[in-house]
């Protein structure tokens, strides 16, 4: 499972038509480590996830892992993604088994994948008899976990959490990103950890990105970032942060 | 009331100072008009195609196994039709744009001149049905929607449905053919071909508009349906507006909208059904003489009236989009 | 299989499946029992009416009409099915290859759909009627290829819409090969909308050939169909109307069976999933509310803005009337700020529609007392009532993207309230428009008051909104989860603006949200609600460190803030919210609560009053539980039980 690899962004463009969604952006996720990616909407930072997915076309720059161009195509991914809509995230008509199994690389046995299958759904704490189920009976909470599985079939050096529990009823929020520490920790796990919300990148993330229109405007150690912000973006953020704001 | 100044003001989009106003419009109409010259253009070129889609010899076909074959080939070049097809292309394309659409072989008698005479009656035809079908559709859809909104009115909405759906599937010939049974064998109230007499448009007419009249009504009551449900909707009531003030100032205009576009195909598709009824009334219009054309296999009659007819519904299309983008701003927005 | 069977439940779906496979049947029997009779020549007996012989008559060889129409019917169906094939098969080639050749040449097929899709279908079938020649083969491939383009368009759209969903993304990232997601994710998804429009398409089918042959287009002699029927017996139809009567009715009622049989199924399989529990009558006794909150009853005090006792609201359901709130009583007072938090299925969104007179007209709203400034709000919506409640009490709603009427321009719909309830004109309300849209921090006022809703951000919305409300002079304003559709420093301005009117006026507010840390410092007073009841009542302050009820302490732990504990792991609330339709007895919460025994599990605790405001809980107050191992109990969760 330990691949360690370092995403590296450098001065990545993306447009969507004669939109600059992203704007020369240069970002690292060192190896076995979470890196909080902070933004409000249209500040492309989910735009920049799915060009790290080779989702959407890169205008300009590169994105690499390990020094190599991270493969857009073929059956190799070492970056994977988990996606915002829980309800979006799983093919209805799969059983939650086999849409795990698909992200699994090609070449094994039947026997063999149904074995990885159950063990990916025991580290994300859920049920291995429920592999024969339908997405339908699972609840938000419960199908981000099976995504979260699916990302790790594929053996990622890296996964990239976009906006992961922003859909998800507060109690339950909790319990996911408990998995996610819990995880990398476990793993080894580079993770590009995307949220609009800043007191949950400070609980996930050891290093954090502030983007706005496109751009990064602030970068640093989380706890530094947040206790001594240079940026004004970043105070205003701080600032709007309802609830306790001094740690 | 005074607001504490602290609130700073935030900015917001820019907007676009007066100047600029006028360039959606201009993006919008030059989108348009460009797709109109496209769709025209493969109109043109389709019907041209059609011809010469058709295996064997169309001279031949026409004229019959028995017609010499010196007739065969003077006619053949007399129609340019040994040139090569970019020729032929050229030629028709030019021909089109000076007003000359061919000879009848049946006739002999210009085609312009039969699509004159023609065009007439099924101009009057589908344009009377168009104002039947909306004028009653439309109070008739949005009085349904009002009635039979979120939990109201369950019988109403089953004999609206019912009713729209079985009138909106049958065909309208078919209408026209039990109205003549009915209004011309049995009961000899109304007549039954021709269009000599102003009596002579209702049964044609009706037999038009019934399907898409009911049709329309059914979309337009499931979109007011749909409205009424819209946040906006409640907004609305939470001003406190009247009912009326609710449903046919705020509710009403945007089910319109959502209604334009298929209502626009419905339309543009009682333009063609002018084609299958007239054939019925046996009415003296383009529908009648494309058939009997095709029959005859007289090719260039039916190429001019494919264009007309064809130009017709582009036209509606148009029309219809056209309204849209008065009625709602955004469509124009969107497409950008 | 079960939602396809739902089809023979509705009166319409029976009608057309029998009607449908009578014609199947017809088509295959017809001609192997009556082909003989619809042959047999009469010439003695030409165009004659009906008769005990022949039902419809004869045609002009003498045939009988009614054999000849049943005989048809294997040739029609037939043709129809034979072109409504064509067209599936040649649609779905042209709507999946936009998603298979990728973007330019993806846009290049589009375009040819959407001018294909211009043209009427009969228009296209006599184009390609005279390509093809006339007769039956040039008929089925005309109007084969004249359905494409629709059908086309169809897959386009239908396929549009699966690739935009998110497993279809992570297969992508997965690596999977196009062609394989289309084969394995699109075309499952799909088919159901597509054989209900393919059956649909097969009436249209059906009816266009009778058309076609009808114009003398289609089936030629020997042969015939039902339109070729019509065809002949339309030119007699003043000697013998039977001859075109049997045959146009045939075509009807085929055209009416497969149309309708796809309608239905249609309708069948679109129907959410029908919660098919039996849901127990939830209508308990309520439990008294043993401290009346604030003023007396019956009295009206002059600083109470919003007096609410015993509110109820049911709907009713397939399994019984859903009380979605269930009894509860609270006052805001002038100036005051009430938050009301909770997660869904709590209720509180339909406490502030039920307070505001906003429940749709099949719920029913009940309440002992219900009063805004001393006038009761439980009588009928008049004139009167309307124009208090349109002056005095403002509301904002969630989702600014909607809220506004897309079609006017924000400055009217300002207007409007002044121009109805404020006795105002035209331009003395746009002036107020105006000057409110300033009020709430909207730069150009003058401007954007002429402009539609889409030129404004999402912020911006919601501030207009509360400008909207703005225009008479609240004494309250209730806001229902304001802010939560907005970027978290937009939400910051739209707080500040919300503390900005009250400070200046004396509005109150009553503040709904699921977020307990932004009611926490927005609010002077919390209600914190779970399945339609109260739980517990405290002031904001004391939130973080006085919360008495096991569930208000662990909302308040499960959300992580700048100052969480980064060593620990968060607290979760083990299982999820109650569903209103199936509220357990005793104590809703028992089921989450670490703390709940047997007496909790069988009776309901009442609101009781505290030192600093009100707790429904038998164990209120008590100490709970080391939060980490109850962490891992939420490990093997149960699924969600459907039909």
């Amino acid at each position: 499972m330990n691949r360690p690899t370092e995403l590296r962004f450098q001065d990545v463009t993306v447009c969507y038509g004669r939109t600059t969604a992203v704007d020369g952006v240069s970002l690292t996720v060192p190896a076995g480590q979470v890196v909080g990616l902070v933004g409000e909407s249209g500040s492309g930072k989910s735009t920049l996830a799915r060009a790290a997915v080779g989702l959407a076309p890169l205008a300009g720059g590169a994105i690499t892992l390990g020094g190599a161009p991270v493969p857009t195509r073929g059956r190799n991914r070492p970056l994977q993604m988990v996606f915002q809509d829980p309800y979006s995230s799983l093919d209805p008509r799969m059983t939650i088994g086999e849409s795990v199994a698909e992200a699994m690389p090609p070449g094994a046995s039947r026997a063999e994948r149904r074995a990885e299958v159950a063990r990916l759904l025991e580290l994300v704490h859920l049920d291995p008899t429920h592999a024969r189920v339908l997405p339908g009976r699972l609840s938000g909470g419960q199908r981000q976990r099976v995504a979260l599985a699916r990302a790790l079939a594929g053996r990622p050096a890296v996964v990239i959490a976009d906006e992961i529990t922003s859909a998800l009823d507060v109690s339950i929020q909790g319990a996911v990103l408990n998995l996610v520490r819990e995880l990398q920790r476990e793993l080894g796990l580079s993770i590009l950890f995307i949220s609009h919300n800043l007191a949950v990148v400070r609980y996930v993330a050891t290093h954090v990105a502030v983007m706005r229109g496109g751009r990064i405007v602030e970068e640093g150690p989380t706890d530094r970032v947040l206790a001594d912000p240079g940026h004004d973006y970043t105070r205003e953020l701080l600032a709007a942060v309802p609830g306790r704001n001094t740690p | 009331m005074a607001l504490a100044s602290s609130v700073a003001p935030p900015a917001g989009p820019a907007i676009p100072r007066t100047g600029a106003i006028s360039h959606p419009w201009v993006r919008f109409g030059a989108r348009r008009v460009g797709r109109l010259v496209v769709s025209l253009w493969v109109l043109v070129t389709a019907s041209f195609l059609m011809i010469h889609l058709i295996p064997g010899d169309p001279v031949r076909a026409a004229l019959g196994p028995t017609a010499p074959a010196r007739l065969v080939s003077a006619k053949r070049a007399e129609m340019g039709l040994d040139d090569p097809l970019l020729v032929q292309y050229w030629h028709y394309v030019q021909h089109l744009f000076s007003g000359d659409l061919g000879t009848s072989l049946v006739s002999q008698l210009p085609v312009s001149q039969v699509v004159s005479q023609r065009l007439p009656a099924t101009l009057g035809l589908a344009l009377l049905a168009f104002l039947l079908a909306v004028v009653v559709a439309v109070p008739l859809g949005v009085a349904t929607g009002v009635l039979t909104r979120r939990g109201h009115g369950r019988r109403t909405e089953l004999v609206f449905t019912t009713t729209s759906v079985v009138l909106g599937i049958v065909p309208d010939f078919l209408v026209g053919v039990g109205l003549v049974y009915v209004f011309g064998v049995n009961l000899g109230w109304l007549p039954v071909a021709g269009n000599d007499t102003p009596s002579a448009y209702v049964l044609p007419v009706l037999s038009l508009a019934i399907g898409p009249a009911a049709i329309l009504a059914r979309i337009i009551r499931i979109e007011m349906v749909t409205v009424l449900e819209a946040d906006f909707v409640r907004t609305a009531r939470a001003k406190r507006l009247s009912k009326p003030r609710v449903y046919l100032g705020h509710a009403l205009p945007n089910a319109l909208t959502a209604s334009l576009t298929l209502g626009g195909l419905i339309l543009s598709a009682m333009v063609a059904g002018t084609v299958l009824v007239e054939n019925v009334f046996a009415w003296p219009g383009l529908g009648s003489t494309i058939v009997s054309s095709i029959l005859n296999k007289d090719y260039q009659v039916v190429q001019a009236i494919v264009i007309v007819y064809g130009a017709g519904v582009l036209l509606v299309n148009t029309l219809v989009d056209v309204a849209l983008a008065l009625l709602d701003p955004r469509s124009m927005i969107r497409e950008d | 299989m079960r939602r396809w069977t739902r089809v023979l439940r509705t009166p319409l779906g029976l009608t057309a499946t029998v009607l449908t496979l009578g014609v199947v049947m017809l088509a295959v029997l017809g001609p192997i029992l009556w082909t003989d009779e619809a042959n047999a020549v009469d010439t003695g007996n030409i165009l004659a009416g009906p008769s005990a012989d022949h039902w419809a008559g004869t045609d002009n060889l003498g045939r009988d009409i009614l054999y000849r129409t049943l005989v048809a019917t294997r040739l029609s169906v037939e043709l129809a099915l034979a072109a409504t094939a064509i067209a599936v098969v040649v649609g779905l080639v042209l709507g999946t290859a936009a998603f298979l050749l990728g973007r330019r040449l993806g846009r290049l097929v589009s375009a040819v759909i959407n001018i294909a899709v211009a043209f009427p279908g009969i228009l296209l079938a006599l184009f390609f009627a005279v390509v093809f020649g006339v007769g039956a083969t040039g008929a089925v491939l005309a109007i084969g290829l004249a359905g494409a383009p629709a059908f086309g368009r169809l897959v386009q759209t239908l396929v549009a819409g699966v690739a935009a969903r998110d497993y279809v993304s992570a297969a992508r990232v997965a690596g999977v090969g196009r062609t394989r997601i289309l084969l394995r994710h699109v075309l499952p998804n799909i088919s159901e909308p597509l054989v209900v429009n393919a059956t649909i398409g097969a009436g249209g089918a059906l009816l266009s050939f009778a058309g076609l042959s009808f114009l003398g287009l289609g089936v030629q002699q020997p042969k015939y169909d039902w339109g070729r029927l019509l065809f002949d017996g339309i030119g007699s139809i003043y000697v013998n109307a039977a001859a075109a009567l049997a045959p146009g009715a045939a075509v009807l009622v085929a055209g009416l069976a497969f149309n309708l049989f796809g309608e239905s199924v249609a309708k069948a399989l679109g129907v959410g999933v029908v919660a098919g529990i039996r849901v127990p009558d939830t209508r308990r006794p309520v439990a008294a509310d043993d401290a009346p909150v604030g003023a007396d009853l019956g009295d009206h005090d002059a600083d109470v803005v919003l007096d609410v006792r015993d509110l109820e609201v049911t709907f009713p359901a397939p399994g019984g009337p859903l009380r979605a709130v269930r009894g509860i009583s609270f006052t805001v007072g002038r100036g005051e700020a009430v938050g009301i938090v909770g997660e869904s299925g709590s209720g509180k969104s339909l406490t502030a529609l039920a307070v505001s007179r906003l429940v749709d007209e099949d719920g029913s709203v009940t309440a002992s007392r219900l009063e805004l400034l001393g006038k009761d709000l439980r009588g009928p919506d008049n004139a009167t009532q309307r124009r208090m409640l349109g002056t005095s009490l403002a509301m904002v709603f969630q989702d600014p993207m909607t809220s506004f009427n897309p079609t006017k321009r924000v400055g009217r719909q300002l207007a409007e309230v002044g121009t109805t309830h404020l006795g105002m004109s035209r331009g003395q309300a746009m002036e107020r428009a105006v000057e409110r849209l300033d009020a709430v921090r909207i730069a150009d006022a003058a401007d954007r008051v002429h402009r539609y809703p889409h030129e404004f951000s999402g912020g911006m919305r919601q501030r207009a909104m509360i400008g909207m409300g703005l225009m008479g002079t609240p004494a309250l304003i209730v806001a229902d989860e304001p802010t939560t559709a907005l970027d978290v420093t937009v939400q910051q301005q739209v707080l500040d603006l919300l503390a900005a009117i009250r400070a200046a006026d004396d509005v109150a507010l009553v503040l709904i949200s699921h977020d307990v840390t932004v009611v926490g410092e927005v609010c002077d007073r919390v209600l914190v609600m779970y399945a339609g009841r109260i739980v517990e009542e405290l002031p904001a302050t004391e939130l973080a460190t006085g919360a008495r009820h096991p569930y208000t302490r662990a909302l308040v732990a499960a959300v992580p803030d700048m100052a969480t504990d980064l060593d620990a792991p968060l607290a979760t609330i083990p299982g999820r919210p109650v569903d209103p339709a199936d509220v357990p007895p005793g104590c809703a919460y028992a089921a989450r609560c670490p703390l709940a025994d047997a007496r909790c599990r069988t009776d309901d605790p009442p609101l009781v009053a505290t030192t600093s405001g009100r707790v429904a809980c038998w164990h209120a107050g008590e100490p709970l539980p080391d939060p980490v191992l109850r962490a891992d109990s939420a490990r093997f969760e149960t699924l969600v039980e459907t039909s």
